[in-house]
């Protein structure tokens, strides 16, 4: 096993960052993957899916994936005195001075597999500890950010303006900055059935003259204006007014029903349950289901959008984030198997659909009280049968902090945009450079 | 530059914009009533709650009789033990319909309680007030995980939000639903514990300074110190009992203590419910060092807790960046959000000319010329449950007369916040943001998913949607179009729109548009007959979904 001062002489925790950024991916290249043989990824496909799941409240990573080795080890041990997870039985050895924590349910086997890529340390060079300046950044993705969002600037350039309305959905009931373009926005969906006009609140009566309600909606949303308030409400109305017309939706308004035959956290015959023993949330594995359905039916959507919200542990982590590291696990590794069991016309589903998961930012490595407060650097991952499997930049060095007690972050947050950009989204390098403002290195796993 | 000076008089057009930004909006014969009065002091008493026309008696005596009725227990047939025939209730009950499980902690049963009052208190500015300091202060339930405690801090908008913003700063600090929400009941810095920045970063990020503006990271490491230990402690009457099961009790009120190691009040709990004589020691003593200036924050003996101060030295030692960003909020939710760089600023000179006085700045700004600009006109986009009251105060009857009707005011906010969450789905899950920066405002209410669910929402509402249960069926929102919508009958297609377009208030609909709802709607002859009738609750839903009908 590499030890954790060979891991950042091989990759540079400061200076040789954009040089080295795959040095310790690609193949399993400097990495254990807990035991198996890593397999040769897939192609990227023709028809590629991405599906980002925003981990928020800014996620304990370090709890998450631990330093095991090392310096790093001491540092850990002595800050996380009470949260820390040292114990080796709760831990698998992910190489390189990490490990997995075992609560983080499925993720061991997706590792195992060679299909996750763990981009820890990733951040930005001005960190901030404002959630909601942090979310924005991640959101914008820019080298100057200006309001839009990374994926809202994509589809600007990819999708076509009179049409494509289903081609970029959330299924979140918030539009999230990183979604919304400067002429083209994402369409929320958060429901799989009843997307239909006008649609009842409570009963089943029938509306008398529907057709002509709906004609004389259209009319109003079509009609030009020029008031940008006006303007946003006629486009919002519109998305969903033409979303519920597409005939890609399915008749009435209403998606192909669909029942998993893999179990996901919060069902019944989901095997692991909260520490308490009640049932896992279902917030996000009822949001990843809907997506598989979404899949299923054949939507034209290319990149989906999820959340799950509760990271946000300043106190009772030792109870919370366990839970919420089993529903995040549980409901990533579902979905991925639930894909396997989904062909579409373009192939397998679990072929087509890379994941990505990040959250704003990491916490204090100091813990407080049962808590941890907000910090910087986080960790990112992503999940495909296209990954090469690894870990990419450096893990943070927990001896050498910041002023507040924060890690320094080791991979640039847009290095991984342009590498899903240009590598899985099919962006030429230089429509890559423009839509990020900047040329960020890529890396290796894809 | 923001013209701050006072109106003179106004139109018709000018007292109904006020009302609908300073309240729920009013029907054309009331915004008369207030616009014969003269603009100043009409603006006066409608945020003092002087004079008759706020007389809260009949909203009082509603909000009396108001209880909890388990939904099973609806039905007509009174041979069902303990059934409540809710058409036979004498009043309106804003507390109708509770699940048998949740008892009196339902989020829904809180939201409906609060969408109702919106709809019925005569003092609209209290509940407009409320809302604003509500999205301001975010506070969720989801964590609190205690609705009285939620709906005591909307009381706390209402009593005090008009007070100086630093005394509702501090009030905010002490209040029990924030103490659990930003986690300031762990905050615990006694000796040489670290203390918990939650809510100490949150309270100048998102309360009084916004993001990097007048403070660091050891600003709130130290202001932490100062309010830690600041918690809440339950006297045996702050419990409620649960009728129909004695021995459970569920926690209505709470009151501020330190947490200090100093002994707690006989027949008192600590904030969890836990049995003690004495409070646990979480407070660190001594001084802080906070904006530069050195603050002693030991609670007295009396209880005093000193760390007020350093809330307070947020307003006294960033008193500009404090305007500034107050400026901000009170011009996006009251005025326009398309302000320049020198209206906020002109903004943030009154506020702190006024000494952060809220109801000085207030009246200076809902008076002002340019409050009352063409600019400022239609210029936001109103949020959904305002929205969605704004129209209920238009198209359902008003209380005496509602207490009249039959079936008697059924709950219908209770049903509509029951299902599908739909107050979540059009993008403010009142009472339960999910985090404590609250919900943006003006064109970030609108997204393909909020519009989906303002067209059901209003679908309930204009055309008459029903409920049925245990053989009763019962209209969502009672609405009554010969009499309430059309007190007169209209000669015409035209005249149909132009009373519902004065009632509903949009923004300025294209001739167009109306035009072709018209022909489609009626394209022959016109005779106001019951087929005439339902097609005004379907161009009426037409105004409210249309995009002009977002604004206000």
């Amino acid at each position: 096993m590499t030890t954790r001062r060979e891991f950042i002489q091989t990759l540079g925790s400061t200076g040789a960052l954009l040089a080295g950024l795959d040095a310790c991916g690609g193949g399993g290249k400097g990495s254990s993957s807990g035991g198996g043989t890593t397999p040769t990824p897939t192609p990227v496909p023709a028809s590629p899916i991405l599906v980002i799941v925003n981990i928020d409240g800014g996620y304990d990573w370090l709890n998450v994936t631990p330093p095991n080795a090392g310096t790093n080890l001491g540092v850990y041990q002595t800050k996380r005195a009470t949260l820390g997870i040292t114990n080796p039985a709760l831990l698998t050895d992910l190489g390189s001075g990490m490990a997995l924590n075992k609560d983080f349910t499925g993720m061991d086997t997706l590792h195992a597999l060679g299909h996750v890529a763990w981009i820890p340390g990733i951040g930005m060079p001005n960190p901030n500890l404002s959630h909601f300046t942090c979310i924005d950044l991640w959101g914008q993705g820019a080298a100057v950010p200006a309001g839009n969002g990374w994926l809202g600037r994509f589809a600007d350039t990819a999708f076509n303006p009179s049409g494509d309305v289903l081609r970029g959905l959330t299924v979140t009931p918030d539009l999230p900055v990183m979604l919304k373009g400067t002429t083209r926005s994402f369409v929320s969906i958060t429901s799989a059935g009843g997307y239909v006009y006008p649609a009842y609140l409570l009963s089943t009566s029938t509306v008398p003259d529907a057709a002509t309600l709906e004609t004389g909606w259209g009319t109003a949303l079509s009609a030009s204006s020029a008031d940008p308030g006006i303007l946003a409400a006629a486009q919002a109305g519109k998305l969903f007014f033409d979303a519920q017309n597409n005939p890609a939706f399915g008749t009435g308004g209403t998606l192909t029903a669909r029942t998993p035959t893999v179990p996901y956290p919060g069902d019944a015959t989901y095997p692991v349950l909260k520490l308490s023993g009640a049932a896992l949330s279902t917030s996000l594995s009822s949001q990843l289901k809907l997506i598989a359905q979404m899949i299923a039916a054949g939507l034209p959507a290319q990149v989906y959008f999820s959340r799950l919200s509760g990271w946000d542990t300043h106190s009772n982590q030792a109870v919370d984030h366990p839970n919420l590291q089993r529903a995040l696990g549980g409901s990533i590794k579902a979905f991925y198997d639930d894909l396997a069991t989904i062909t579409t016309t373009a192939g397998l589903a679990q072929d087509r659909v890379m994941i990505l998961a990040y959250s704003e930012f990491g916490r204090r490595v100091q813990e407080n009280n049962g808590g941890t407060d907000h910090g910087t650097a986080g960790l990112a991952f992503c999940v495909g049968k296209s990954v090469k499997g690894g870990l990419y930049g450096g893990y943070p060095d927990l001896t050498s902090l910041d002023s507040n007690g924060n890690m320094k972050y080791t991979t640039d947050f847009r290095s991984l945009y342009a590498t899903v950009l240009e590598r899985w989204l099919g962006q030429a390098a230089t429509a890559t450079d423009t839509l990020l403002g900047s040329a960020y290195p890529r890396l290796g796993f894809l | 530059m923001a013209d701050l000076t006072a109106i003179t008089s106004w139109t018709l057009a000018d007292a109904q914009h006020f009302a609908r930004r300073a309240g729920f909006g009013l029907t054309p014969a009331d915004a008369a009533v207030l616009q014969a009065l003269a603009p100043g002091a009409a603006i006066d008493a409608w945020i003092d709650c002087t004079g008759t026309a706020y007389d809260p008696a009949a909203f009082n005596a509603a909000l009396a009789t108001a209880d909890v009725v388990l939904e099973p227990l609806v039905s007509a047939n009174t041979a069902v033990a303990g059934s409540v025939d809710v058409a036979a209730v004498a009043a309106p009950h804003p507390f109708l319909v509770q699940g048998a499980d949740t008892w009196r902690n339902s989020l829904n049963t809180a939201q409906a309680l609060l969408a109702w009052r919106m709809q019925h208190n005569p003092h609209a500015f209290e509940e407009r007030l409320a809302l604003f300091w509500h999205n301001l202060f975010a506070t969720g339930w989801h964590k609190v995980d205690n609705t009285a405690l939620m709906l005591k801090q909307l009381q706390l908008f209402r009593s005090q939000g008009l007070a100086k913003f630093d005394d509702l700063l501090v009030l905010v600090s002490k209040d029990p639903a924030m103490a659990l929400w930003l986690d300031s009941v762990l905050n615990n810095a006694a000796g040489a514990n670290i203390p918990n920045e939650n809510y100490a970063r949150e309270v100048m990020e998102l309360y009084s300074l916004g993001a990097d503006n007048g403070y660091n990271q050891t600003d709130i490491t130290q202001l932490a110190r100062a309010l830690s230990g600041w918690s809440f402690t339950f006297a045996e009457a702050d419990y409620i009992q649960n009728p129909a099961n004695p021995g459970q009790k569920f926690a209505a009120d709470a009151r501020f203590k330190v947490y200090d190691g100093t002994a707690i009040a006989p027949d008192t709990r600590l904030w969890w419910g836990g049995a003690a004589t004495v409070s646990s020691n979480l407070h660190a003593t001594g001084s802080i060092t906070l904006f530069s200036q050195t603050l002693d924050v030991t609670t007295t003996a009396n209880g005093w807790a000193k760390g007020e101060n350093a809330i307070r030295s947020i307003i006294s030692a960033k008193g500009s960046n404090c305007a500034q960003f107050l400026a901000r909020r009170l011009l996006t939710h009251f005025v326009t959000a398309g302000y320049s760089a020198q209206d906020q600023t002109d903004v943030a000179n009154l506020i702190q000319g006024a000494a952060f006085d809220l109801r000085v700045v207030l009246k200076t700004l809902l008076k002002s010329q340019f409050f009352f600009s063409a600019a400022s006109r239609y210029a936001l986009v109103e949020g959904p449950v305002s929205w969605l009251v704004r129209a209920t105060r238009m198209l359902c009857p008003a209380l005496p007369a509602g207490s009249a009707q039959t079936p008697k005011g059924y709950p219908a906010w209770r049903l509509v916040t029951n299902s599908a969450t739909t107050f979540d789905q059009m993008g403010m899950k009142l009472l339960d943001p999910t985090g404590p920066n609250g919900w943006k405002e003006h064109t970030a209410w609108l997204n393909s998913n909020t519009m989906r669910y303002r067209a059901k929402a209003v679908a309930a509402l204009a055309l008459n949607e029903t409920r049925a249960y245990n053989g009763t069926t019962y209209p969502l929102f009672p609405t009554f179009v010969t009499t309430d919508w059309f007190p007169s009958a209209p000669a015409s297609a035209q005249a149909v729109y132009d009373r519902l377009a004065a009632l509903l208030q949009p923004a300025p609909i294209p001739a167009s548009v109306s035009a072709a709802w018209l022909a489609a709607l009626w394209p022959t002859t016109f005779t106001w007959d019951s087929a005439s009738q339902t097609k005004a609750r379907e161009l009426a839903f037409l105004i409210l979904c249309s995009p002009s009908g977002q604004l206000y």
